[in-house]
């Protein structure tokens, strides 16, 4: 154990900052996939929702590995060779960014729209009935307040999504577990390799529930 | 104050209003006056809360023609933002905003809709608050009021933004028996100072003494209307009276 430590250690830690790299990149569009389609889909306009609806169907009716490789060499493939326009190449951090941003995108949606449908509809109709527009009284009233049922079901999917990064090792992104797979090619030792990366993934995703349920606590007794 | 007769704030023509198959105002038409007290009456299920809320376009209104303060909203050209910073309405159970503290919730909306600056907001809030004689929960979160502060505070909040017309939908109908008394006497006030105010309720005794007009509504229609003195002692039609010798 303590010789993989001292071969492999930087390269491990390097490989964990690439994972907490990707799920960064991942969470940051999924948060902004998932406030559109969660408000397309409470929003009063037919189209919108049902475009919500299917883009989240979709989405969650399809395995994530499944999406991984859709993306990398699928979509390249597609825009190459069938469709004639050459030139296309994803980086496996582009293609991993992609494909956690669609995937958690698609239940943060669920999420948001939860949340928004959590508050009563008294609180828009009251902020309507003042002579708001119907944007800024989600912006003031009803998205604050949703905000609030949200934080932990949001928390938890950033943690489902951090761990959703070892999928990415089937596309080749260097994150911690394709690491890992070439720590126990070179050394045999597969079980102090995975026991080390079990830990890493443990300590990390330990801290992050610490700090949100410090996070939850402050926003349940704070106004 | 006196009815001005000359000044129709809401006109009210032919107005339906559908639940998809389900009728609930079939053909609506008055007249709402300056100054006048309108309280309506009547069953429940008989589309009170319905009419009121197409008053401010809170219900999509189906047919017919319903006009404020000289602006069609059925139109949809109207700017129907416009309209409603006209009209005040207090809710059965508040609607205060739950994020915000009491003196938030009253300048909230004049201040985002540039209606005043934030210091004349507040100064304008603390003396509707007086008012209402809450001026000491300005700090308070809605949770920590109880329901007749939580109401009085949603009639200063829709005061906020000066209306001309104010429209109660049941606005006493939430509260605990012993806090009544408080949220009525705030609305004697407002109409004893010449509010425009169309109120929907079931305090009979109240109808009877602030209104100048009643109305009595069944199945979606007006079925009967007139001074508290005609309607509550004289009723003509059949199921006025039938109504009435249930509640009074």
């Amino acid at each position: 154990m303590l010789r993989i430590l001292n071969t492999y250690g930087n390269l491990l830690l390097a490989a964990m900052g690439q994972t907490l790299l990707l799920a960064l990149c991942g969470l940051f569009f999924a948060c902004i996939i998932g406030l559109i389609v969660g408000l397309m889909s409470v929003v009063k306009n037919k189209p919108c929702n049902i475009l919500a609806r299917l883009f989240v169907d979709l989405i969650r009716g399809v395995p994530m590995i499944v999406l991984a490789y859709f993306i990398y060499f699928g979509m390249p493939y597609l825009l190459n060779n069938i469709m004639g326009i050459g030139g296309v190449t994803l980086t496996a951090l582009q293609a991993g960014t992609i494909c956690l941003a669609l995937n958690c995108g698609a239940y943060m949606a669920e999420i948001i729209r939860a949340g928004i449908e959590s508050v009563d509809r008294g609180q828009m109709e009251a902020a309507r009935s003042l002579g708001m527009p119907y944007w800024r009284a989600m912006q003031r009233v009803v998205l604050p307040q949703a905000i609030r049922t949200m934080i932990p079901s949001i928390i938890n999917q950033f943690i489902i999504t951090l761990k959703d990064t070892s999928i990415l090792s089937v596309i080749g992104f260097p994150e911690l577990v394709n690491t890992a797979k070439n720590v126990v090619a070179n050394t045999f030792m597969s079980f102090q390799t995975w026991a080390i990366v079990a830990v890493m993934y443990l300590v990390v995703i330990t801290l992050l529930s610490r700090v949100a349920r410090s996070m939850e606590r402050r926003l349940k007794s704070g106004h | 104050m006196a009815i001005n007769k000359q000044n129709v704030k809401i006109h009210v023509e032919h107005l339906k209003k559908n639940f998809g198959k389900l009728e609930v105002l079939k053909d609506i038409s008055t007249d709402i006056y300056e100054g006048e007290v309108v309280v309506i009456i009547g069953p429940s299920g008989s589309g009170k809360s319905t009419f009121l809320r197409c008053m401010n376009r809170l219900e999509e209104i189906t047919g017919g023609t319903v006009i404020v303060d000289g602006c069609d909203i059925t139109d949809k050209k109207t700017d129907i933002n416009k309209v409603r910073e006209n009209v005040g309405m207090v809710f059965q159970h508040f609607n205060l905003f739950g994020n915000m503290n009491v003196l938030r919730n009253l300048t909230l909306a004049p201040v985002d809709l540039k209606k005043a600056d934030k210091q004349t907001a507040q100064a304008r809030a603390m003396k509707l608050l007086a008012r209402v004689g809450l001026e000491d929960k300005a700090q308070a979160y809605p949770a920590q009021l109880s329901g007749g502060q939580k109401q009085r505070v949603a009639i200063a909040r829709a005061l906020a933004m000066n209306p001309d017309i104010m429209l109660f939908d049941e606005p006493t109908s939430a509260l605990d028996p012993e806090m009544v008394g408080e949220v009525l006497e705030v609305m004697k006030e407002l109409a004893r100072e010449g509010m425009t105010m169309v109120i929907v309720t079931h305090e009979m005794g109240f109808a009877r003494e602030v209104a100048d007009r009643v109305l009595f509504m069944d199945g979606g229609y007006i079925v009967e209307e007139g001074t508290p003195e005609e309607v509550f002692s004289n009723p003509q039609n059949a199921r006025t009276k039938d109504f009435l010798n249930k509640v009074l």
